[in-house]
């Protein structure tokens, strides 16, 4: 399913229990969607880097079984802009959902 | 070459050398733990390879979404010259002085035009003196916030299309393919310049990113 522009959203959302690192972060949305959801991975990594740019997020070198993964944590701003997103998903998603319902 | 390697080789096109070497790092990392989640699942080594590669998309859109928010070897290459050219201005005084003697020097031998009554070329170097001043001052500027550098460059366009229309008059429009010819490599730095800000956080820009 095409989900342009809410992949940021969904990342943000992905990160907001525990930090934790880009596969995880696909898998988790592969998960939670039940794979309706299904992106293309490489994609994943540059939203992440904007976040980062834009400070909605921050990263940090971490050894998992011996390996080093960059591991991504929710920053302040970002659980800000999280919230609106949510309402403003909500909003959106009511509004279609009425339109859809009258046809 | 292995699947991945083609794949990076395709995404990492135009970046710069640390993107290039970021962009890899990571996407190692990721086709690795899905390669081994798919060996996990029992697939064969060779099939586990092709997922892991399929799983990672298109490289041509992910080249597209990196050249974004990651710098390009274009970008990288004018934030070295242009670190470059800070440091030999910057690092000498005197040199500062003497660009901004440019202006002075202009406004000067306008005033000495205009005594011998040659009023047409006092004119013109009266405003090309004004219209240099911007760049001239620059490095004795005290530009360094985003908002400044806002308003410098805003003032820098305005009193050089300013210059132009005044010096050349009427016959700024029927000379406006050369004029543009002339302004494009300054628009091309200035455009290029606007993306790397995008890119970097504001700690790391060095100061003629301002600019």
């Amino acid at each position: 399913m095409n989900f342009k522009g809410t992949l940021p959203t969904l990342i943000l959302e992905a990160l907001v229990h525990e930090p934790t690192h880009g596969y995880r972060i696909a898998q988790s949305i592969k998960e939670r969607s039940q794979g309706v959801l299904d992106f293309k991975e490489g994609t994943l990594y540059p939203a992440l880097h904007k976040l980062e740019s834009e400070g909605m997020v921050e990263s940090y070198e971490s050894v998992e079984k011996g390996r080093p993964r960059r591991y991504y944590r929710i920053t302040r701003p970002g659980r800000g802009m999280l919230t609106k997103d949510r309402a403003e998903w909500r909003a959106l998603s009511r509004a279609v959902t009425t339109i859809l319902g009258e046809a | 070459m292995t699947l991945l390697d083609g794949w990076l080789r395709r995404a990492t096109r135009c970046l710069a050398r640390d993107s290039a070497a970021q962009v890899r790092t990571e996407i190692q990392e990721h086709y690795e733990l899905t390669r081994d989640a798919a060996i996990a699942n029992g697939v064969s080594l060779v099939e586990a390879d092709r997922l892991a590669v399929n799983a990672l998309g298109d490289a041509k859109t992910a080249n597209r979404q990196y050249r974004r928010v990651l710098l390009t070897s274009a970008e990288a290459r004018m934030l070295r010259e242009g670190n470059w050219e800070a440091t030999a201005v910057c690092s000498r005084p005197w040199l500062r002085w003497l660009i901004l003697a440019v202006p002075v020097v202009a406004g000067i031998a306008a005033a000495a035009f205009f005594a011998t009554g040659h009023l047409a070329i006092a004119r013109d170097l009266l405003i090309s003196g004004i219209g240099m001043s911007p760049l001239a001052a620059a490095p004795l500027l005290p530009i360094n916030t985003p908002l400044r550098g806002r308003l410098y460059r805003c003032v820098k366009w305005v009193a050089m299309t300013g210059t132009l229309l005044l010096v050349f008059g009427p016959e700024t429009f029927k000379l406006s393919w050369l004029l543009l010819s002339c302004l494009w490599p300054l628009a091309w730095t200035d455009w290029t310049r606007a993306a790397i800000r995008r890119k970097l956080p504001i700690t790391a820009w060095p100061r003629h990113l301002y600019l």
